[in-house]
């Protein structure tokens, strides 16, 4: 059995634990290749108009996996932790990807909703391994190796790796001694080297160390999201408003970049309430920096440069 | 005598602006773009040839605008600068204790937060392009005024009306809502700049620090109507400065000239650039899935540079090597 699992929005979370399981109980894992044209072209031409960039991202992978694959892994992620929420067109995608009028393999999602107890994620697995014929035991052992090759990923990415690095098994460069940047944004935008233009790359480029959300412990994240009025309860914008608190508070980085994709609910109100504390702070440079579907980097390069000349001009004064 | 050659090439105009050794302009020229980048370069080069008091050499050249890498390549530059930078610049040197700038240029607007000469914030308008000249141009044409007397009949305005300023869609069938209803031309034309200065504060000024002294930049700048709507909204003067059109290019002119300093040497090709056979093409890379569209720079016959690619297949190919 070949099952797809569409490299694009929560895979850049959980591709350890979703491709290990599957593995683990003897499935062929088939992903879809990092995003290139062709991908963002279908995606875009098969998605509702009003869709934001990464959900378009989404449908692309899937339809580039539909012709090789038995079926087609893409579990309706509400909660990952108690107490919060995924966004809401992530919940809603499979249903989205259905109806997208499209020739699909079937379409597994098992709902992974961490509200409705500690184990919820596990047992959601097990429930969907057994309709495909594995009995609980061997599901069972499956994702206690599955959990343990994700804690092996995010122990990596805390030690200032990105999800890129880790899947190209790039070395460690010593990069300690250069000036960091964070930049803070959904992983599915970030490391997707096509949709961002290659931001990451381009930093890199310009001599910047690169800090990003996921490489802060989980601790760290809590405490600052502590900190605001009211908890928010999207899992993602935590993330983004916890490190972007913390780096604020405490400095160690020369400027803070937040990516949005255009259309993009949650971050319309997380962009907002950062950009207001990077505001109050007003010690670090701070960048919006919007994507959309279009594939010429000019706009981007310029607010890029202009920012960066903008730190440099900065730590000079 | 030494000279330093600043090119702003934008989607609407390209500017040239000609420094000398302490940073006075010796000509400045403001020049259509038309959509031939390569040709208004060209032009804008013979002019600044014809103009050049004798004896005057060129030490230094900067380019900017979104044309920035073409126009270097073709003329052969030391610095290529985005436009925030230069127009930073350039009102820094007007205005050392400048603390914001608002630029409305062509195709775009941008706004710069300065404190103690150095660049603190900025902004640039997104998806949106209402409020810019362009939709300035469009609506004076519809209205039937010369877009030269559009800020003057603005300042006759005794009760500006109520346009939405929120769409250019929006603003324009709002106004042609107001003609038919019979107000006056001038009372619409004033109303439209408190609109478009509403749209550009809501929008590309979101939530940044103004504070005086304001420099207003640009083409737009011209326009008293924006001017005044500016000040009325803001409650501080706003100062244009002389060479407001072209600050972007002055600002490149500034840069090249520190991009120099303790060389002897300049990237320039010379005027001659202005006689030379230029040909661009771009071409789809089969390379990969991502079929980047590849763009090729050939001056006089000879390969001068090519971009487009992400990969660097192409661009990063040496042009020498290339250019046999």
């Amino acid at each position: 059995m070949r099952i797809g699992i569409p490299r694009a929005l929560l895979y850049y979370h959980y591709y350890p634990l979703w491709l290990t399981f599957w593995q683990q109980l003897g499935l062929q894992v088939k992903s879809s290749p990092p995003t290139n044209k062709e991908i963002l072209n279908q995606g875009v031409s098969a998605a509702v108009a009003e869709a934001c960039l990464p959900v378009k991202v989404f449908y692309g992978h899937a339809l580039h996996l539909a012709p090789q694959a038995e079926f087609l892994f893409v579990p309706r992620l509400v909660s990952a932790e108690p107490g919060t929420y995924i966004c809401p067109k992530l919940m809603g995608l499979p249903d989205m990807l259905r109806h997208a009028g499209k020739k699909l393999p079937p379409v597994i999602s098992p709902t992974l909703n961490a509200r409705c107890g500690p184990r919820a994620w596990e047992l959601a697995f097990i429930r969907t391994a057994a309709v495909l014929g594995f009995g609980a035991r061997q599901a069972e052992r499956a994702w206690k190796v599955a959990v343990a090759e994700q804690a092996r990923y995010t122990a990596k990415l805390g030690e200032g790796k990105t999800p890129l690095d880790v899947s190209e098994g790039a070395e460690d460069d010593d990069r300690s001694s250069r000036k960091a940047l964070l930049v803070l944004s959904h992983p599915y935008n970030l490391f997707d080297d096509f949709v961002s233009l290659g931001l990451i790359r381009r930093l890199r480029a310009r001599g910047y160390r690169v800090i990003t959300a996921e490489m802060l412990p989980g601790r760290v994240i809590a405490e600052e999201a502590a900190r605001l009025p009211k908890a928010l309860f999207w899992s993602l914008g935590r993330l983004i408003l916890g490190a972007g608190g913390y780096y604020l508070r405490s400095g160690g980085v020369v400027g803070i970049i937040h990516v949005v994709s255009f259309g993009c609910g949650p971050d319309s109100l997380v962009g907002e309430l950062l950009e207001r504390q990077a505001r109050r702070f007003g010690k670090l440079p701070f960048l919006l920096l919007t994507l959309d579907e279009h594939t010429g980097d000019g706009g981007m390069v310029t607010r890029l440069e202009a920012f960066l000349d903008m730190v440099e001009w900065r730590g000079a004064s | 005598m030494q000279a330093y050659l600043g090119l702003d090439v934008g989607s609407v105009s390209t500017n040239l602006v000609l420094l000398d050794e302490r940073g006075e302009v010796i000509s400045s020229l403001y020049l259509r773009t038309q959509g031939n980048p390569i040709r208004a370069v060209q032009e804008g080069l013979a002019q600044v040839e014809k103009e050049i008091p004798a004896g005057t050499s060129i030490a230094g050249v900067g380019t900017t605008g979104s044309g920035r890498q073409l126009a270097a390549t073709m003329v052969g530059a030391d610095t290529v600068k985005n436009e925030i930078t230069a127009h930073a610049v350039a009102a820094l040197n007007e205005l050392p204790e400048v603390q914001t700038v608002l630029e409305i240029g062509g195709q775009d607007s941008k706004i710069i937060i300065l404190r103690q000469g150095v660049v603190v914030d900025f902004a640039m308008n997104t998806v949106c392009a209402a409020g810019t000249g362009s939709f300035l141009d469009r609506q004076a044409a519809r209205l039937g005024v010369p877009i030269e007397e559009f800020g003057a009949l603005a300042e006759r305005a005794e009760n500006p009306v109520r346009i939405a300023g929120r769409c250019a869609v929006f603003a324009e069938s709002d106004m042609i809502h107001k003609q038919q209803l019979g107000y006056p031309v001038e009372d619409i034309v004033a109303g439209l700049c408190e609109a478009l200065v509403r749209n550009y504060l809501n929008n590309v000024a979101k939530g940044k620090d103004i504070a005086a002294p304001i420099l207003f930049q640009g083409g737009v700048a011209a326009n008293i109507g924006m001017r005044r709507a500016f000040e009325k909204a803001l409650g501080f003067p706003v100062i244009v400065p002389p060479y407001h059109a072209v600050m972007g290019a002055l600002g490149a002119a500034l840069l090249a000239k520190r991009a120099v300093a303790g060389r002897r040497s300049t990237h320039f090709r010379g005027f001659d650039v202005s006689r030379w056979h230029f040909a661009v093409s771009s071409r789809s890379c089969g390379g990969c899935a991502n079929q980047c569209e590849v763009v090729e720079i050939r001056g006089e016959g000879k390969l001068l540079a090519r971009w487009g690619d992400r990969c660097g297949r192409w661009s990063n190919v040496s042009v020498e090597a290339a250019g046999r």
